[in-house]
Order: C-alpha cells, then sequence, then structure tokens
C-alpha cells in the first residue's frame, strides 16, 4: 500500500514536469494523432491495391496493429524509465538509488511515467475498436476477457524487453540499443500476421522473443484461425516473460560497478 | 578568391570533425546496421507476401520493390532527417548554441559541413554494407547505364542538401518552443510519409500521389531512387532534380528567415 501512494506521487510528479514545456507538450498530443492516421492508412494503401495479405484482411490486420500498439504504448508509458537505464548508469546516478531503502527495481519504474503516449494509445484502441467491429468475431464474455488478458500480458512482454535492455547496461554501461529492434521493430513487424515471415523467423519471434504471443496468436484464437490449445495460453506467456526479466535485473544489480562521479 | 578558399577550408575542417566524432562509436554503428536490417528483411517479407496474393499487373514488379527498399534502408542514414538526434534544437536547449555563435561562421553552413561529413561516414559504414548485403540476399537490379549512376549520384548528394535544410528550418523552432520534440515528430511523420519511404509513390492511389508530386518531400526518397530503378527517364530526370534543387533553394530561405528571427530572441539556457 505503502509503494502504490509512493508510486502515485511519483507519477504526479513526472506528470507535473512534462506540463512544464506546455505548448509541445499539446503539439505533441496532436501530431501522435496525425501519425495515428498516417501510420494505419499506409496499412490500408497497400490493402487497396493488393486486397489482401495471406489470407488476412484489412481490418483482420487493424486487430494486430490496434492490440500490439495499445500493449506497446501502455508499456512505454509505465516503464520508460527503463528505456532511459542507461543514462542514469553513465552519470552513476544508479548509486543514488542503491543507497534508499527501496528496491531498486520500484524506483526505476517509478522514475518516469510518459503522459504523452496517452496519444498513441488511443490511436491504437480506436483501431483496435474499429477493426473488432468489422472482422466476424461474436464478442461473448470470454473472448473479451481473453483479449483483456492477452493485452496485460502484451503490456508485460514489452516492459520486459525495456528490462532486460536495461540490466544488460550493468555488463556494458552504453546502451546497445539492439533492443530497439524487438520494441520499435516489435510494433511493426507485430503490424502484420506472422505467417508472412520465413520459419526461422517466426521460431526466433515465438520461442526466444515471444513477440507472436502478444497480439498473433491472440488473434487466430479471437478470429478463429486456429483450432490448437497452444494459442489459449499465448497471453500469459507475457507474464512469464516480464518475471523472467524481473530475474535477470535482480541478478544484474549485484555486477553493477558504479561508473563514480 | 583566396577568401572563398579560405572559407572552403574552414568547413572542410568542421566535416572532417563530423566524420571523425562518429567513428568513435563502432559498436553502435554494428546495432544501428542491424536495425537497418532488421527493417530491410521485414519490409521485403510483407511486400512479398503482398505481391503472392495478387495477379494483376502492378506499377512496380516485386524485384524493383525490392531494390527500392534496399535502397531506402541504405541510404536513409545519410539524410539527417533520419540519422540520428536532432543536435541542433539541443544546442539550443542546453545552451551551447551560445559557442556557435560567437564563431565566425554560417550557422545553416556550418551545420550542413556536419550533415556532409555524417553522411560520408555512413556511406562508408552503413549504406555500402546494407547495400551490398540486401544485394547479395535479395538481388537488386542494377542500372544499365553510366549515366543513371551519375544522375542518381548527383540527385542523391542534392537529397542530403535538401534534407539538411528542411531539418535546420524545422528544428530552429526551438528558438520559440525550447523542447521540440512534438514538432520534430509532426515534421518527421509528415515528412516521412510524403518522401515515399515505406511505399513508393509509384504505389500509392493517383489522387494521393498528385499531391506528393507538388510536395518538396517526394525529393528525399522518391525521386533518387526511382533514377536509379530508371522509372524516371531522360528529360523527366533533370526535371525531378531540377525541383530537388528549387525545393533546396527555398528551405534555405526559409529557414534563414527563422534564423534570424530567432536569434534575435534567443535566451540562452543553462550557465
Amino acid at each position: 500500500m505503502h509503494h502504490l501512494a509512493l508510486y502515485l506521487h511519483f507519477v504526479k510528479l513526472r506528470i507535473r514536469a512534462q506540463m512544464e514545456y506546455r505548448l509541445s507538450f499539446l503539439f505533441e498530443l496532436f501530431a501522435q494523432a496525425c501519425l495515428a492516421v498516417i501510420d494505419f492508412f499506409m496499412i490500408a494503401m497497400l490493402f487497396g491495391r493488393f486486397k489482401q495479405l495471406a489470407g488476412w484482411t484489412l481490418w483482420e490486420v487493424g486487430l494486430l496493429y490496434g492490440m500490439v500498439g495499445i500493449c506497446f504504448a501502455l508499456a512505454e508509458m509505465f516503464a520508460r524509465g527503463f528505456d532511459l537505464f542507461p543514462d542514469n548508469v553513465v552519470r552513476g546516478e544508479f548509486d543514488t538509488m542503491l543507497i534508499r531503502p527501496l528496491d531498486t527495481f520500484f524506483q526505476v519504474l517509478a522514475h518516469q511515467f510518459i503522459l504523452r503516449r496517452l496519444g498513441k494509445l488511443l490511436q491504437a484502441l480506436v483501431i483496435l475498436l474499429i477493426a473488432g467491429s468489422q472482422v466476424a468475431i461474436a464478442w461473448t464474455f470470454p473472448k473479451i476477457a481473453y483479449l483483456f488478458i492477452a493485452l496485460v500480458g502484451g503490456t508485460c512482454f514489452f516492459i520486459g524487453l525495456f528490462v532486460i535492455g536495461a540490466t544488460t547496461c550493468f555488463w556494458t554501461i552504453h546502451s546497445l540499443e539492439m533492443i530497439n529492434i524487438f520494441t520499435n521493430g516489435g510494433i511493426f513487424m507485430g503490424s502484420y500476421p506472422f505467417s508472412i515471415y520465413r520459419r526461422w523467423f517466426r521460431l526466433f519471434f515465438t520461442f526466444v522473443i515471444p513477440l507472436a504471443c502478444v497480439n498473433y496468436f491472440p488473434s487466430l484464437f479471437l478470429l478463429g484461425k486456429s483450432a490448437s490449445r497452444g494459442v489459449l495460453v499465448a497471453p500469459f506467456v507475457g507474464f512469464i516473460f516480464l518475471g523472467g526479466a524481473m530475474l535477470f535485473w535482480r541478478w544484474g544489480v549485484l555486477h553493477y560497478q558504479s561508473t563514480g562521479h | 578568391m583566396k577568401t572563398f578558399y579560405r572559407t572552403l577550408l574552414v568547413y572542410l575542417a568542421f566535416a572532417r570533425t563530423s566524420f571523425q566524432k562518429r567513428m568513435q562509436y563502432r559498436v553502435a554503428n554494428l546495432a544501428g546496421l542491424t536495425t537497418n536490417f532488421f527493417f530491410l528483411l521485414v519490409h521485403i517479407f510483407v511486400y512479398t507476401a503482398f505481391y503472392a496474393a495478387s495477379r494483376e499487373p502492378q506499377p512496380l514488379n516485386l524485384t524493383e520493390v525490392r531494390t527500392y527498399i534496399v535502397l531506402c534502408q541504405a541510404f536513409i542514414m545519410l539524410m539527417p532527417l533520419w540519422g540520428g538526434r536532432s543536435e541542433i534544437a539541443d544546442t539550443v536547449k542546453d545552451g551551447s548554441v551560445a559557442l556557435q555563435l560567437v564563431k565566425p561562421v554560417d550557422f545553416q553552413a556550418y551545420w550542413l559541413a556536419d550533415a556532409l561529413g555524417k553522411a560520408f561516414y555512413y556511406l562508408l559504414m552503413r549504406s555500402l554494407p546494407a547495400y551490398w548485403l540486401g544485394k547479395l540476399l535479395f538481388g537488386t537490379v542494377l542500372p544499365q547505364q553510366l549515366g543513371t549512376y551519375f544522375a542518381f549520384a548527383v540527385s542523391m548528394l542534392i537529397a542530403i542538401y535538401l534534407s539538411t535544410a528542411i531539418t535546420i528550418t524545422t528544428r530552429s523552432i526551438a528558438f520559440w518552443t525550447l523542447d521540440v520534440t512534438g514538432v520534430n515528430y509532426i515534421a518527421h511523420t509528415v515528412i516521412t510519409f510524403f518522401s515515399g519511404l515505406f511505399v513508393p509513390i509509384a504505389l500509392w492511389p493517383e489522387w494521393l500521389a498528385d499531391i506528393a508530386r507538388w510536395l518538396p518531400f517526394e525529393g528525399l526518397i522518391d525521386i533518387p531512387f526511382s533514377i536509379y530503378l530508371g522509372t524516371l527517364t531522360g528529360v523527366d530526370i533533370w526535371q525531378a532534380i531540377g525541383k530537388q534543387v528549387m525545393w533546396t533553394l527555398v528551405f534555405i530561405g526559409l529557414g534563414r528567415g527563422i534564423i534570424t528571427r530567432g536569434f534575435s530572441r534567443l535566451v540562452i539556457q543553462g550557465g
């Protein structure tokens, strides 16, 4: 309970700091709305020309797009602190966190809260809602619950990626930026059905980096494209992934050597 | 003539420093190259799947689209718009712009020299490896005539100038807002879209392609690569290059106006 109150306090501070550059803040929200339209419009344009993609219609792909977009926006909103963590390590600021009587994981999590991602979140939500009404899915309660769990699980997956990226800094100090391939690249490749990718690519993004469990397998289930039992457990993979990432963090902290001041 | 020569040497030195600065980050470059290559792969998978499902003839065939994508990922980093952070805005935000203003150099020319040094670095470290890898794996179209290579090189060089001029203009908004994330975001999105980076303009619906032809941004991606692919030929090539030059001049003028006004109201941040 104490942690929650503290977290909310941190969030309040972050929001206030972001409102400092108000004009820029409003502009960015507006910009994200523009991006929203243009980004999905590009996919729609390709569908306009080619009609379908490996048996998927535009709005079925919209379902994929909306899901991965929501998960990523939420993850960035909450866990951006891990994304920016390399800066803390370079400047030796992690020392300060270590001497505070609070868990380091919690401190880094509470370090940032990006209100601006609201723009991206809304866009993805709108696309998901339109897609949900356009595709042939009977939205029964179990399906809605399944979708909800899949979204939370997907958010955990992306947070896990940020955590892993941050943890590697304990060894490399500077960010390797490799993790960007899986975060930014992830939302890009996650916007298309996995069946279009080569086998080795699919295997990698199912078993090593389980991106396919964020939206592709859940969409297969929701759209009734697969009868396999495996797709039912897919939403939970994200939770396990985050759990593993947190263990990795714990281990990584032990290897921290300060860069000094 | 002698002063001209001396000025040129100064900017050449800036370009060289910019080049050397980037040479320090070779591991980061490897990560960047991997990122470029990842996007290249995904784009190619997507287009291959789209083409596989379509029987109708398209304005570009699959090999041409693949070539276009390889070129995009290989040459995108040469342009300040996509290659790297908004250093101009950073200098305003942290106050180091002051150091630049006391030097007797032109603001725009300085950043152009910086961009050229950077472009040369990325040409060696990113473009050539990415292009070679893409060609090896996917088999790209090669221009048949020497003249095409020449025209492509000219057009690409102007694209770098154009990109620099646009970047300086949009980022100089920092003189007013300090934090340019929002402005950057919107400019970036609109420019990226109309440049034809993700979808070649030849594949766009007619009405939208017409709009793109009236905007400056096709000069960044679509014009040089269309020259390379041979979809632009003869007089059209030089007309397109003329358009690039015209827009570059427009943005240099526009940037100059904004910068002059920006300087007059500039408050130096930090200490």
